[in-house]
């Protein structure tokens, strides 16, 4: 049994669903964009994985992944410093504790 | 190729569970980093060389680090939560979100049409794409884009700065 395009995506799929439930279960601010962060890494592994077993010939997928990974860095970062102004604010980095907006 | 396959994706599933269920943040994110290493791993499997490069580079030199500083710079130092509840409220509908979502593509990738239009084997393993290659194409083809990914970077640098300093220039 050779590896195959669907084992990747099996790969890919069950890794995104671990990040979207860090994303959406944990309190923590810096590990929900940890969670954000594992999901766009399956992203991009699916990216590649499309690339080698269908369009081997052609970089596009591989720039495109380039641009994907430079995206996620600059969206880290500015992530990054916005949970530094909230903790600023609130002492604290708990999402269940920033509810202003909350009547 | 396939033992590789399944250690590596061992490697990527177990720093993924583990970077988002331990307590302690510091841990978090040292599995974060196991998990960008496995996923470097995939790239070099898959024969995009620079990708795991770019992979180990960026992710593990650069946004890890600047997760570790975020953390420090919070009041958990050691990132320790204490004896406090880990999970956010509705905990429950974000793990139910994430097993439906997982579900759904399961289902779909699954399917048989859709695994009729998979290949199964590697298109053409003769050629491989060079770092040169790769340079070449983002100066001419993709040059428009570079140069709006590089304005992006810059704007989201300055972007961070004037977000995380927000505090200390109002107070003057």
């Amino acid at each position: 049994m050779n590896v195959s395009l669907e084992h990747y995506l099996m790969l890919t799929a069950f890794v995104f669903a671990i990040g979207l439930c860090g994303a959406l279960s944990r309190k923590n601010a810096i590990i929900v964009l940890m969670g954000i962060e594992i999901m766009f890494n399956a992203g991009i592994l699916n990216f590649v994985a499309f690339w080698h077993y269908k369009y081997f010939v052609s970089l596009t997928a591989q720039v495109f992944a380039i641009f994907a990974i430079s995206i996620a860095a600059a969206e880290s970062a500015v992530g990054l410093a916005l949970v530094i102004a909230v903790y600023r604010h609130y002492r604290s980095v708990d999402l269940d504790e920033m509810r202003s907006l909350k009547g | 190729m396939e033992i590789a396959f399944w250690i590596l994706s061992a490697i990527t599933v177990m720093g993924a569970i583990m970077a988002i269920s331990l307590r302690n943040v510091m841990h978090c994110l040292l599995s974060l980093i196991l998990f960008f290493f496995g996923i470097a791993g995939h790239y070099f499997l898959l024969h995009a060389e620079f990708l795991g490069a770019v992979q180990i580079l960026i992710y593990i030199g650069a946004v890890a680090v600047l997760i570790a500083l975020a953390t420090m710079l919070t009041r958990h130092i050691t990132g320790e939560e204490g004896p406090r509840e880990v999970l956010g409220g509705k905990w429950w509908a974000g793990m139910g979100t994430a097993a439906i979502i997982a579900g759904l593509l399961w289902a779909i990738i699954r399917k048989d049409a859709l695994a009729r239009l998979l290949p199964t084997e590697a298109a053409n393993i003769s050629y491989t794409a060079l770092v040169g290659d790769i340079g070449r194409a983002l100066v001419a083809d993709w040059v428009v884009p570079l140069e709006a990914m590089a304005v992006l970077l810059t704007a989201a640098l300055i972007g961070a700065v004037v977000i995380a300093l927000e505090e200390v220039i109002r107070k003057r």
